[in-house]
C-alpha cells in the first residue's frame, strides 16, 4: 500500500545541514494501524507529511498503490491528497467560520471537483452523510455548533470526521492527542483505531511511547532514522491498561 | 528585556510585511504631498506676484490724464522734476487700437492698446518688460514699426514671434517679442467688460516716438507710472504731483490709480486667497482619506498579532514592551511615509508649481517646498500610524490572556455574526458559503476591510466627481449660450444710441463686398447693470432686455416661461441668483437699476419685479426682460446691445472686422468665444483637479489592493489546511474571489453613498461659497461611477488573482505546523 525507498528529507540553512529524515524506508499495508514513535524533532511530522504529499523529499521514493507517484507535479500531489490521505492534525485545523456539520459536509462538497469520482452528490445527501459521520464519532448532538463552541477532544472528533468522510484509505494522524488530556486522547486513539479495523490504513505519529503500545506495529525514529520497526516494546497492550 | 532583540523582532515582522508597510507609507506621503502641493498655493502665488512685481519695477501709482488729453513729455518731465518721494517716473503714451493679427492659417482680430514706452536703455524702467520670446527692445528701436505683444493673448491665440500685426490707421508692426508688463498681468479692458481680457484684448508694447507717429501725437504722453522712493508717503507725493500738475497744465484733467486701485492686481492677490479656500479643502480632503485609509491598514496589521500579545500577557511582560513591538510598526510606517512624503512633497509640489506657472501670467515664480503645509502634513503623518496602533493594541491588552491564546479560535471569541448564517438560506457548496460564513464570523475585520474600501471609492466619487462637476457647470454654460443659433455675434455700443440713429443704420446695412448683406437678422436690445434685492440679500446683475417675441436668441428656461411683449415686466433669473435670493417662479423680487431721467442722466430707482423665470446659465449674474420692459428703464427706442446672426456664407471674420471699424461700436465678440472665455476662467481648477484624479485612482488602488492582501494573509494557515485536503488553488482562488466580490460591492456602495456625500457637504458646499458667482452643478458622471465600479468590485474581486503565486508557493507544511 505504501512504500517508501530510502527517502531523505534535508534543509541547508547557511552552512548547516539539517536532516530531517536520513535514508527510511518503510513498507505499510492496507488495513495496517500503525505507529510512528519518536522524539520531538526526530523527523515524525516530517516523514507523515512526506506521505500524504504535503512536502516532498530531498531523495528517494514513494510509492503510494503501487504506482509511483510523481512527487514533482504538483496537480498530482493535490489529486493524491483529495483521493488518497486525509490528515488530522494535532491542531485540528477546523475552519472557524464553519459548524462542525459544515466542517465536515466541506470535504464532501469538494469531491465532485474531480470527475472521475462517483457520480455527483447533490448537497442534501452530502449533509446527511456529514451528519452520519459526525454521529459514528459521537457527535450527532453537537453538529451545529461552531468549533470555538468544542471542547479540544470533541473539535479532535470534528477533524476525524472530516477526514473520514473524504472516504480516502489512508489517515495520517499527527499526535492527534498531543492537545488533549488523557481520557479524552483515549477515546480519539479508540476511534482512530476502529477505522484500521473497518479496514482503512491508518498512521499515528506520537512522542508517548505509552500510546504506541495499543499498535500492533511501531516504527521508532531518532535523529531522522529508523531504529527499530515491529511490535511495540514492552508489549502489546488494550487501550484500556494504557496508563499515561 | 533587551532593545535588540525586540528590534531584531520587529525587523522580521517588516521583512513579511514590506509590501503592505510600503503600500501605506506610499499612501501617507502621496497624502503628505498632495497637502504639501496645494496647500502652497497662496503662499507661491502671492510671493510669486511679489517678486515679479518687484524685479519687473512695476508702479506705485499712475497717472492717467482725462480721454482725449495729451501733455508734450519735456514740458511733463520738467513739471514734474524734482517732487520729493518720487524714485522713478515713466511717461507712456497709451491709445486704444484694432488689431488684425491673422496669418494665412488663422484669423485674430481683438481690440486693444497700443502703450507706447521709453526704449532708451532697454524699455521702460517703471513697468518694465518681461521678455518670453523674442527680444527686448533696445535705443535702436526707437520710431521703428516693432512691437512687444503680450504674451496671454499671443499665447492663446498662437501669435509668435514675427508676425506682422496691422492696426488701426494701417499700421503694420513686427512683432519682435512675446512679453509681459507687471501692468498686465491680468488684463482688464479700459471698458471692464465681462469677458475675460487676456484672451480678447491685445496689448501692444512700442516705442514711444513709434506711438506718437502713428497716433500722430508727436512729443505726446497722456499716462505716467511712479515708482516712491523708501518710505515716501503715496498719497502725499500723489498730492505733491497734483500740486505741479495743476500748477503747468492748468485744463488737463487727471486720475490716480494705485496699485490698490488696480483691479486686475488685486483680483489676481484675492484669486489666490480664495482659490487657496478650495485648494485647502480638496487637499484636507485628500490627506483624510490618506489618513482614514493607513489608519485602517495599520490598525489591522497589528490586529493579526493580537494573539501573540496575548501570549506575551500571559508570559507576564510589561505592557510596555508587549507593545513596543506593534508600536514598532507604526514607527516603521511613520518613518518610511515621511521619507517618501519628502520625496512625494518635493515631486508634487513642483508638478502642482509647474501647472500653476503654465496656467497663471507671472513671469518670476517662488515655488519651493511649502513647509509649514508639508510639516503639518509630515506631523499627522508620523501621529497617524501611532494612533492606528494604540487602538488594537488597547483592544489586545484588554481581552484576557486565555481568550487571546485559545487555540483554534484566533480572533474572534463568540462566533460574530455567524448565527446568522445559519438563518441565510445560503444557496451552493459549502466553499461558495465558506467566504459569506467568513466576513459574518469576524464583523469588525470585515467591517475594517470593507471600510478601507469604501475608502478608495469616496475618494474616487468625490474627487472625480467634484471634476465632473466642474465639467457639467462648463457643459451647462455650453449649453445656455449655445443652444440655438450658436453662430451669433454680440455687438456691445460705446453708449446709447437712438434705434434710428445713423450708426445703427450703418450697421444694419453693412454688406460684404460683393454687396450682399453680412446679417440675417440684426436685434436690437439693451444691456444694463443693475442690482438685485430681496430682504438682506443683494446680488449684482446684468440685465439683457431681448425682444422674446422674434430673438435670436433665448435664455433656456429651467422654470417659468419666456414673455411676450404684451405680458406684464417680469424678470428671468440665473438659478444660483434665485436660490441665494431665496425666490422662484412667481414670488418677488426687487430690482434696483438705473433710469433715464433727462437725456443723458440717470437715477438709481428700485422696482418690484415678478420672477418668471429661471434660466439655465451658471453664471449668477445673468438677467433677462423682454424689451417691452424698456418704459421701465426709461429707454424706449434706444439700444446699446445688437445682436447678429450672420447671413448665410458670410464669414465671422469679415463681419467682426466690419464691426470694429463701425463708429459706436465697443466690442464684437461670436457668442462662442464667450463660451469659451467661461472654459478659460475654469481652466486652473480642471488641470489641478486632472491630475489629483490620477493621485486619487493610484491611491485608490493602493488601498484597494493593501486591504485585500492582508486579508489573504490572515488567512494562511485556513488555506493550508484546504490546500492539505487537496482543494485546488483554483477553488481557493475562487473562494477568495467571491469573499472579495461580497467585500468589494459593500465597500464600493458604502464608498459611493459617502463619496456623494462628501462631495456635496465637503467640497461644492465650500466651493460654491468661494465659486460664488457660479450656479455649481453637481454631477458624478457614469464614467466615474463605472470607473469607481471596476475598482471597487473588480479589482477588489482579482486581487487574490496576484496572490496566487504566493499560494502556489505557500509551504504548506510549515504553514501547518506553526500554532498561530
Ligand atoms: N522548514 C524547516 N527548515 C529547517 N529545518 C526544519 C524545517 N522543518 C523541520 N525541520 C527540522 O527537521 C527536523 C524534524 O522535524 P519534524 O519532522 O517536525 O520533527 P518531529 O515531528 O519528530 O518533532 C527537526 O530537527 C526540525 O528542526
Ligand atoms: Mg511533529
Amino acid at each position: 500500500m505504501i512504500r517508501l525507498e530510502n527517502i531523505s528529507k534535508r534543509y541547508v540553512m547557511g552552512d548547516v545541514q539539517v536532516a530531517a529524515l536520513d535514508g527510511v524506508s518503510l513498507e505499510v499495508d492496507k488495513g495496517e494501524f500503525v505507529v510512528v514513535l519518536g522524539p520531538s524533532g526526530s523527523g515524525k511530522t516530517t516523514l507523515l507529511n512526506i506521505i500524504g504529499a504535503l512536502d516532498v523529499p530531498t531523495e528517494g521514493h514513494v510509492q503510494i498503490n503501487g504506482g509511483n507517484m510523481t512527487l514533482t507535479n504538483k496537480v498530482n500531489r493535490f489529486k493524491f491528497r483529495r483521493e488518497t490521505v486525509s490528515f488530522i492534525f494535532q491542531t485540528f485545523n477546523l475552519f472557524p467560520s464553519l459548524t462542525a456539520l459544515e466542517n465536515v459536509q466541506f470535504v464532501l462538497d469538494m469531491q465532485p471537483a474531480d470527475k472521475t469520482k462517483k457520480e455527483k452528490r447533490n448537497g442534501q445527501a452530502n449533509r446527511a452523510r456529514a451528519i452520519e459521520v459526525l454521529t459514528d464519532v459521537g457527535l450527532g448532538e453537537r453538529v451545529n455548533h461552531f468549533p470555538h463552541e468544542l471542547s479540544g477532544g470533541e473539535q479532535q472528533r470534528v477533524a476525524i470526521a472530516r477526514a473520514l468522510a473524504t472516504g480516502n484509505p489512508v489517515l495520517l494522524a499527527d499526535e492527534p492527542t498531543g492537545e488533549l488530556d488523557f481520557r479524552t486522547g483515549i477515546q480519539i486513539l479508540e476511534l482512530l483505531k476502529r477505522q484500521a479495523e473497518a479496514g482503512k490504513t491508518v498512521l499515528v505519529v506520537t512522542h508517548n511511547r505509552e500510546i504506541s503500545r495499543i499498535a500492533d506495529r511501531v516504527i521508532e525514529l531518532s535523529s531522522g532514522k529508523i531504529v527499530s520497526d515491529g511490535a511495540p516494546r514492552g508489549g502489546k497492550a488494550e487501550i484500556a491498561d494504557l496508563q499515561w | 528585556m533587551n532593545m535588540s532583540f525586540w528590534l531584531r523582532w520587529s525587523w522580521r515582522d517588516l521583512r513579511a510585511r514590506w509590501l503592505q508597510v510600503l503600500a501605506i507609507s506610499l499612501i501617507i506621503a502621496l497624502g503628505t504631498g498632495v497637502f504639501a502641493g496645494l496647500g502652497g498655493q497662496e503662499s507661491w502665488r502671492v510671493d510669486s506676484l511679489d517678486t515679479s512685481t518687484e524685479r519687473l519695477n512695476m508702479h506705485d501709482f499712475k497717472m492717467e490724464l482725462a480721454d482725449g488729453s495729451f501733455i508734450d513729455q519735456t514740458d511733463l518731465i520738467a513739471a514734474l522734476d524734482g517732487i520729493e518721494g518720487v524714485a522713478a517716473l515713466e511717461p507712456r503714451l497709451i491709445v486704444p487700437t484694432l488689431l488684425d493679427a491673422s496669418t494665412e492659417d488663422d484669423t485674430v482680430l481683438a481690440q486693444g492698446q497700443l502703450v507706447g514706452v521709453d526704449v532708451s536703455e532697454n524699455g521702460p524702467q517703471v513697468d518694465s518688460l518681461y521678455v518670453d520670446q523674442g527680444r527686448i527692445f533696445t535705443s535702436d528701436d526707437a520710431g521703428q514699426n516693432v512691437a512687444m505683444l503680450e504674451l496671454q493673448f499671443a499665447d492663446i491665440n498662437n501669435v509668435e514671434v514675427g508676425t506682422t500685426l496691422r492696426i488701426s490707421g494701417d499700421v503694420e508692426l513686427e512683432t519682435v517679442g512675446i512679453g509681459q508688463s507687471p501692468e498686465y498681468f491680468a488684463v482688464v479692458p479700459p471698458d471692464n467688460s465681462f469677458v475675460f481680457g487676456e484672451a480678447n484684448y491685445a496689448v501692444m508694447f512700442v516705442p514711444l516716438s513709434t506711438a506718437q507717429r502713428i497716433t500722430d501725437r508727436e512729443g505726446l504722453i497722456n499716462n505716467v507710472a511712479f515708482i516712491l522712493a523708501d518710505g515716501a508717503d503715496s498719497a502725499a507725493v500723489q498730492a505733491a504731483v497734483e500740486a505741479h500738475m495743476t500748477a503747468s497744465f492748468p485744463d488737463t484733467g487727471l486720475d490716480f490709480v494705485t496699485r490698490d486701485d488696480d483691479i486686475g492686481l488685486t483680483m489676481l492677490y484675492s484669486d489666490a486667497k480664495n482659490d487657496q479656500v478650495t485648494w485647502d479643502i480638496v487637499a484636507l480632503m485628500f490627506l483624510v482619506g490618506a489618513a482614514l485609509g493607513a489608519f485602517n491598514l495599520a490598525g489591522r496589521i497589528v490586529e493579526s498579532q493580537r494573539r501573540q500579545i496575548g501570549i506575551g500577557m500571559a508570559l507576564g511582560v510589561s505592557r510596555f514592551w508587549i507593545a513596543f513591538r506593534p508600536m514598532l510598526v507604526g514607527v516603521q510606517i511613520a518613518v518610511l511615509g515621511t521619507l517618501l512624503g519628502l520625496l512625494a512633497g518635493i515631486g508634487l509640489s513642483s508638478l502642482f508649481a509647474s501647472l500653476f506657472r503654465d496656467i497663471l501670467p507671472m513671469p518670476y515664480w517662488e515655488t519651493s517646498l511649502y513647509m509649514p503645509g508639508f510639516i503639518q502634513a509630515t506631523v499627522l503623518g508620523i501621529l497617524l500610524p501611532f494612533a492606528a496602533t494604540v487602538l488594537p493594541i488597547w483592544r489586545a491588552v484588554r481581552v484576557s490572556p486565555v481568550d487571546a491564546i485559545t487555540t483554534g479560535n484566533l480572533v474572534a471569541k463568540g462566533g460574530g455574526l455567524s448565527w446568522l448564517a445559519n438563518h441565510l438560506p445560503l444557496p451552493g457548496k459549502s466553499f461558495m458559503q465558506m467566504p459569506v460564513k467568513n466576513i459574518l464570523r469576524s464583523p469588525w475585520r470585515s467591517l475594517l476591510t470593507v471600510l478601507g474600501i469604501s475608502m478608495a471609492i469616496i475618494l474616487m466619487t468625490a474627487f472625480i466627481g467634484f471634476l465632473d462637476s466642474f465639467v457639467a457647470t462648463l457643459d451647462r454654460a455650453e449649453d445656455a449660450y449655445l443652444y440655438e443659433n450658436g453662430d451669433r455675434m454680440i455687438v456691445t455700443l460705446d453708449r446709447f444710441y437712438p434705434e434710428t440713429n445713423g450708426e445703427i443704420a450703418a450697421i444694419r446695412d453693412l454688406a460684404a463686398e460683393d454687396g450682399s448683406p453680412l446679417f440675417a437678422q440684426l436685434e436690437i436690445g439693451l444691456m444694463l447693470g443693475g442690482r438685485l434685492i430681496d430682504g438682506d440679500e443683494d446680488i449684482d446683475t446684468l440685465i439683457e432686455l431681448h425682444d422674446m417675441d422674434q430673438a435670436i436668441w433665448r435664455p433656456k428656461l429651467l422654470a417659468g416661461e419666456l414673455p411676450t411683449a404684451s405680458d406684464e415686466p417680469g424678470i428671468i433669473l440665473s438659478e444660483k441668483a434665485a436660490d441665494d435670493l431665496g425666490v422662484a417662479v412667481g414670488d418677488l423680487v426687487t430690482l434696483e437699476h438705473p433710469r433715464r431721467e433727462g437725456l443723458l442722466s440717470f437715477r438709481l430707482v428700485q422696482t418690484e419685479l415678478p420672477v418668471i423665470g429661471i434660466h439655465n446659465n451658471p453664471v449668477r449674474a445673468l438677467s433677462y426682460m423682454d424689451l417691452s420692459a424698456t418704459n421701465l428703464v426709461g429707454l424706449n427706442d434706444v439700444t446699446n446691445l445688437l445682436v447678429a446672426k450672420p447671413a448665410e456664407g458670410a464669414q465671422p471674420d469679415t463681419i467682426k472686422l466690419a464691426l470694429m471699424n463701425q463708429p459706436g461700436v465697443a466690442s464684437v465678440q461670436e457668442i462662442a468665444e464667450i463660451s469659451e472665455s467661461f472654459e478659460v476662467i475654469m481652466d486652473l481648477f480642471v488641470t489641478i483637479l486632472q491630475v489629483v484624479r490620477i493621485i486619487v485612482l493610484f491611491m485608490a488602488f493602493l488601498i484597494a489592493f493593501n486591504t485585500t492582501s492582508i486579508n489573504v494573509d490572515e488567512r494562511v494557515r485556513e488555506i493550508s489546511t484546504m490546500f492539505a485536503f487537496g482543494l485546488p488553488v483554483r477553488t481557493v482562488t475562487r473562494m477568495q474571489i467571491f469573499e472579495n466580490l461580497i467585500i468589494g460591492v459593500l465597500g464600493t456602495a458604502l464608498g459611493l453613498v459617502l463619496g456623494w456625500f462628501a462631495l456635496n457637504a465637503m467640497l461644492v458646499a465650500r466651493v460654491e461659497d468661494q465659486l460664488a458667482e457660479f450656479k455649481f452643478i453637481v454631477e458624478i458622471s457614469p464614467e466615474t461611477l463605472i470607473v469607481s465600479m471596476v475598482l471597487g468590485v473588480l479589482v477588489v474581486a482579482i486581487t487574490p488573482l496576484l496572490s496566487i503565486r504566493k499560494m502556489t508557493r505557500l509551504n504548506i507544511p510549515d504553514m501547518l505546523r506553526v500554532m498561530e
